[in-house]
């Protein structure tokens, strides 16, 4: 989850996330050389008193700084289009979650074996009990299990909302009449926070997910049992 | 006894020609030190994490600890 001071992205814990902080760390990588290289540059031209009021076309350096440009754009998508392709995969989900988003809570939907259904309504700041966590915890935690694909499928009820976990890399607009489908793959079990991610009311920022991610063998007891409890 | 002619022209130029390459220089200078500084040991930090893990080791700190609603701690 976020942290106070952070200035870079969340720990990854799905290995999609994991692929995209090296690729951010890679195009961040050419900014930082465009961008020195430009500042100096710069520092360069403001500190001298020459000037060349006869410069007119040169093709040479003309030539240079369009080759370049584009190279260094080749350089940049190769790599985001390898991932872009790799989250598109689908790679047999184990489990379809439904994710509804209403204002200002979101639903989830366990429809694979048995209807399971329920409400996660964000707990308001007095009822916290110390260790929780300020307007990212909810009264019911979406639960799944850990190395194994989920497939979520988010639509909404009213407004557009979005479904957004960063540590795990997902984010996916909720539009009523539609539906989208994304997929992730937990790495290991903890809990996880995202907010809603598209403006949608007065209460847009209190509409957070929470995700429970546990072993597999630990997922079927537990869907068992609240099972049971509706 | 003369004095030798002073350049004149081509001072921008030369300039140029003097600092572009300190640019290119500096540019790629921070490239490879942003990648053998942060990319590189941020890859191996994943690595060496996901190396050692034991998943069930972790799940049962953090379950006693608990942290998760779905499971209780052992006790009770």
């Amino acid at each position: 989850m976020a942290y106070p001071l952070q200035l870079g992205l969340q720990d990854a814990t799905s290995p999609v996330m994991q692929e995209l902080i090296h690729i951010h760390d890679h195009t961040l990588m050419i900014a930082l050389l465009v961008s020195t290289m430009v500042f100096y540059t710069i520092l360069t031209t403001v500190t001298t008193k020459l000037t060349n009021k006869n410069m007119l076309d040169s093709e040479g350096i003309q030539t240079i700084w369009t080759i370049a440009p584009g190279l260094i754009l080749i350089l940049i998508a190769m790599p985001s289009l390898r991932v872009l392709y790799m989250m598109d995969e689908v790679n047999n989900p184990h489990l379809t979650v439904k994710t509804i988003g209403h204002q200002w809570y979101w639903s989830y939907e366990y429809t694979d074996y048995k209807n399971l259904e329920f409400d996660s309504y964000m707990i308001p700041t007095q009822d916290l009990i110390p260790g929780q966590f300020r307007l990212l915890e909810t009264d019911h935690r979406m639960v799944v299990p850990t190395d194994s694909p989920v497939r979520m499928l988010i639509t909404a009820h009213d407004v557009i909302h979005s479904w957004a976990v960063p540590t795990l890399g997902v984010k996916m607009d909720a539009i009523p009449g539609r539906l989208n489908q994304t997929t992730f793959v937990v790495s290991h079990p903890a809990v996880f926070y995202g907010q809603c991610s598209e403006i949608c009311g007065a209460n847009h920022s209190f509409m957070p997910i929470s995700v429970e991610a546990i072993p597999l063998i630990h997922f079927e007891d537990s869907s068992t049992s609240m099972l049971a409890k509706i | 006894m003369s004095l030798q002619k002073p350049v004149m022209r081509g001072l921008l130029a030369r300039r140029l020609r003097f600092h572009l390459p300190i640019a290119i220089a500096i540019g790629l200078t921070s490239a490879v030190s942003f990648k053998y500084m942060v990319t590189e040991p941020r890859k191996r930090a994943y690595a060496e994490y996901y190396k050692h893990y034991d998943v069930n080791k972790e799940f049962n700190a953090m379950r006693e600890a608990g942290v998760f609603e779905s499971v209780q701690p052992t006790g009770k």
